[in-house]
């Protein structure tokens, strides 16, 4: 698939896979070396014990939850061709996770009845919406991993923050949610192993159609191949894959994206040799990695999940291999009908600007009294309620406009609709940095953890412009490799979490967007940054008009690419570190916006961003008061509020253009 | 619109080659190992129209994106005026070069008018007022290729031809004195495609405007260009009038297979057929 695929070197996989294998053996037999049921106490029953029904099932386990995943790597990248599909990057795995965190915590008699069908429920569920999303734009490698990336960290999310709702009680769900691979007994390994094979067989049946897919589908579909039907049994196939592996031992993260690429890179080119050779090396890997870690991490081994290890050292694999993105795929524009506003000229703005003011005037007044019931401020509550109420509506207001305006800018700049602040890493190197403040200093107040989320951010976004430089800071590369390094960064706080501290939650609480801790002050600095930036954001207008026409054209009318993308990057980096501190990483504030003020009719650069910033801020402020009213005495969070009514929605408006 | 200009004017064409121009000096350029370009030198003299021709893969787009800037050569350079066009900054260089490339899907979701107002931008820039003189270039280049009555629409409900007209609305808002066209006829039918070369004939007789045109037909090309540079492998294969190019000889060279050429029955320009 990539130009190194042309070798002729066909011994490669075999002795490459066979490295592999020496090494994951070297790593198995040193752990089972210092094993205390060989190291003298040999005839100590718990030893043995523990060997038997614990380290080996534990390392068994690995051996197939990698050949499993590498398979489903192998058969998505074929089947998609698209050299960076896997369960990880299709958002496949994490949607597996999400339903059997919902199942958990809803239906726990379900997980009984038939633990597997909860978590291909939800990988199918995440699957369809990525599919479909990558089928409006002709399964364009690059927009189908930033969708299924988007629905990635939705779930991702959303799984957490349930978590940190019902506190302690989810705890081993996390860790294992995380990826962890202990086990107790034969049960899980000899089950999994079971299913692999199965899906293995059926995999062998349609190898032959999936060979000429190679060609393209429109040769293949000549040669009699039906793309359609094969595309959904080879899919449904990974999927599958990809549902045991997550059910049996959680998220392990891009095995299934490394193994297929590596089995390429050594030399296999039909499809037989990447998917038989994507499973060996899979496994191999996931093996060595795990008897590694246990190796390391000794008796600590049981709590830190292998998952999250892969995913650490996975995603900077992800940066390398961005360079080799370029394959027999085109870029394809939007395949969107142009449509007429509903609304036309001011009578829009009109509108606009009147629904952003109900949005705060009913953030402001309306709210629950002492007794549950609902009651306008007015007169004199008003004035004791407003110096609490106005503090929040003014930072959800900035911080909603601000993630829009920056979310208008990226797509324009990348002529993606799926790009977001949220997945530009921006938010999760916040994240980070509030992480490090959190677990590093003794008790860092709120002003210590602003500046480590600023610096957080900005160590991220330097990082991200420095590996994208030599592209000409081409957007598609700067979003990928924002992915990447937020999926790191999240994969690290996961490590932290994992670890059953008790400042996890106090991070996860701030992570969740909550405005419980918003003052005048903050609130005053978020507002004024807000102005700012947008302001500045406006003035470059001329260029986010030109900026969508592609580098082509924008060049030929003499737009400084590199530095104007190198401004609004950077611009858009400060606008979503300012939103951040307020409102926490993940609203989805930042797609939802700018959609919704295309949806309107604002194709324009100004007006786009102008009715993106007050749709933004109004849903903003609307969300923080649905958090603080809706199950009253609780508060919700928020980000997690719109986070939750915006995916869905978002889907749904992505689906109408359609 | 009307019948085509005689396109043969030798004498406008000598008075003019010394007047500046376009210039490529030895441009060559290698991917992975495999030359594209091989030490190109020609003239593209001030308010000629040009074309280049050649067979697929003969370098002719890969020449023209380097004279627009939208790639640099592996060696060699591109003067304008006498200038390296890499020492011009990018305003200033597109309010002298317009360029065209083959795939304009982009701006679908604009109406006529905001795409042409986009080749105002070399002119006011990022943060400069849209004056007076922008709007009326607008409007110029709208009525001189007959869009006025299709300002309104949306770039993406347009026809083929009337979307490469928009695009040439953009150029001519612009106001470059020379434009850089890649295949502007490629995916036309025989009719659209007269119109389109009509259109930019015109330009070049009425505003002086130069034009370097990449173009597969070598029979339209003999029609309306004064000039034909042809490329085979990357490397000038043959360069001169319609007249001097257009010969079995030269065209073998070319194209690789054997042509004969007859005399145009109406007009003084010979043309090519595959024998």
């Amino acid at each position: 698939m990539t130009a190194v695929a042309r070798r002729p070197f066909r011994a490669g996989p075999a002795v490459l896979a066979l490295v592999l294998a020496a090494l994951a053996a070297a790593a198995v037999l040193a752990l089972l070396a210092a094993d205390p049921a060989f190291d003298g106490g040999a005839g100590d029953p718990m030893a043995t014990l523990v060997l038997v029904h614990s380290t080996l099932p534990r390392l068994a386990t690995a051996l197939i939850a990698g050949a499993a995943l590498g398979l489903s790597g192998g058969l998505f990248q074929q089947v998609l061709r698209n050299p960076m599909a896997s369960p990880t990057t299709l958002g496949v795995s994490a949607g597996a996770n999400l339903g059997l965190v919902v199942a958990t915590l809803l239906m726990p008699g379900l997980l009984g009845f038939g633990r597997d069908l909860v978590a291909l429920a939800g990988s199918a569920a995440a699957a369809c919406v990525v599919l479909f999303l990558g089928a409006r734009r002709g399964f364009s490698p690059f927009s189908m991993v930033l969708s299924g990336l988007v629905i990635s960290l939705w779930c991702g999310a959303l799984a957490a923050i349930l978590t940190l709702l019902n506190d302690r009680y989810l705890v081993s769900l996390f860790i294992w949610g995380a990826g962890s691979l202990s086990q107790q007994s034969w049960d899980v390994p000899l089950t999994l192993l079971f299913r692999f094979v199965a899906v293995a067989v059926c995999s062998v049946l349609i190898l032959r159609p999936l060979s000429v897919m190679e060609l393209g589908e429109e040769s293949a579909a000549a040669l009699g191949v039906k793309v359609a039907r094969l595309r959904v049994m080879a899919v449904a196939a990974a999927v599958v894959l990809a549902a045991f592996v997550t059910s049996a031992v959680g998220v392990i993260g891009f095995v299934g994206l490394v193994a297929p690429i590596v089995a390429r890179l050594a030399g296999a080119r039909r499809t037989s040799e990447i998917l038989v050779w994507a499973s060996v090396i899979g496994g191999a890997v996931l093996l060595f990695v795990d008897a590694g870690l246990q190796i390391v991490a000794g008796r600590f081994s049981e709590f830190l999940p292998t998952g999250a290890i892969t995913a650490v050292f996975g995603s900077p694999l992800l940066l390398l291999l961005l360079p080799r993105l370029k394959t027999r795929h085109r870029m394809l524009p939007p395949a969107q009908t142009p449509r007429r506003p509903l609304v036309k000229g001011r009578k829009t703005a009109l509108l606009v600007a009147a629904g952003l003011a109900v949005a705060v005037l009913v953030g402001l007044l309306l709210g629950r009294s002492v007794d549950g019931g609902w009651a306008l401020a007015y007169g004199t509550t008003a004035g004791e309620l407003l110096p609490i109420r106005a503090p929040k509506v003014v930072a959800t207001l900035a911080s909603g406009a601000l993630l829009a305006v920056a979310g208008a800018m990226l797509q324009r700049l990348t002529g993606n609709e799926m790009a977001s602040p949220e997945v530009l890493g921006i938010s999760a190197g916040a994240t980070f940095g509030v992480a490090a403040a959190i677990f590093l200093l003794p008790a860092p107040q709120l002003a210590g953890q602003l500046g480590a989320a600023s610096i957080g951010a900005f160590a991220v976004l330097g990082v991200i412009l420095a590996t994208s430089l030599r592209s000409g800071l081409a957007p598609e590369r700067i979003l990928i490799a924002g992915i990447a390094l937020g999926a790191m960064v999240d994969a690290v706080v996961g490590v932290l979490s994992s670890l059953g501290d008790p400042r996890a939650l106090l991070l996860m609480r701030w992570m969740s967007g909550s405005t419980y801790a918003v003052n005048a002050g903050t609130a005053g600095i978020v507002a004024a940054a807000a102005a700012l930036l947008i302001i500045l954001a406006l003035l470059f207008r001329r260029w986010l008009d030109l900026l969508p026409l592609g580098p082509v054209h924008s060049r030929a009318l003499g737009v400084p690419t590199t530095l104007s993308r190198l401004v609004l990057f950077v611009l858009a980096g400060l606008m979503t570190a300012a939103a951040t501190l307020s409102v926490g990483p993940l609203s989805f504030i930042g797609l939802m916006g700018p959609h919704l003020a295309r949806e309107i009719g604002l194709a324009r650069a100004l007006p786009h961003m102008a009715g993106a910033a007050a749709l933004g801020g109004g849903l903003m402020v609307l969300a923080d008061w649905i958090g603080r009213t809706a199950f009253f005495p609780y508060q919700v969070p928020a980000g997690l509020v719109s986070a939750l009514v915006g995916a869905p929605f978002l889907i749904l408006v992505l689906r109408r253009r359609a | 619109m009307g019948h085509p200009i005689n396109p043969a004017q030798p004498a406008r064409q000598a008075e003019r080659s010394e007047a500046g121009g376009f210039e490529t000096l030895g441009v060559s350029l290698d991917i992975g190992g495999i030359a594209i370009l091989n030490d190109i030198s020609l003239p593209f003299p001030k308010g000629e129209f040009v074309a280049l021709v050649g067979h697929n893969g003969s370098g002719k787009s890969t020449l023209l994106r380097i004279m627009a800037r939208q790639q640099r050569p592996g060696a060699g350079s591109v003067l304008y005026d006498g200038q390296d066009v890499h020492r011009l900054d990018d305003r200033n260089f597109a309010r002298k070069i317009g360029y065209l490339p083959q795939d304009v899907t982009a701006g679908a979701d604009m109406t006529v008018r905001e795409l042409v107002a986009c080749g105002r931008y070399p002119w006011h820039g990022p943060l400069g007022r849209f004056t007076d003189t922008d709007a009326r270039k607008v409007d110029e280049a709208l009525s001189a290729t007959h869009l006025d009555g299709m300002a309104g629409r949306l770039v993406g409900t347009l026809s083929g031809g009337e979307r490469q007209r928009a695009w040439i609305a953009t150029l001519i808002a612009q106001d470059s004195e020379c434009l850089l066209l890649d295949e502007p006829t490629a995916a036309l039918d025989v009719a659209h495609q007269i119109e389109i070369l009509n259109l930019v004939r015109k330009l070049c007789g009425e505003r002086g405007v130069g034009v370097v045109i990449v173009l597969h037909d070598i029979n339209l090309a003999a029609r309306f260009c004064d000039r034909i540079h042809a490329l085979a492998h990357g490397r000038v294969v043959a360069s001169g009038s319609p007249k001097v190019i257009v010969s079995s000889e030269s065209l073998k060279r070319i194209y690789g297979i054997d042509m004969g050429v007859i005399a145009h029955p109406g007009l003084d320009i010979p043309l090519a057929y595959v024998a």
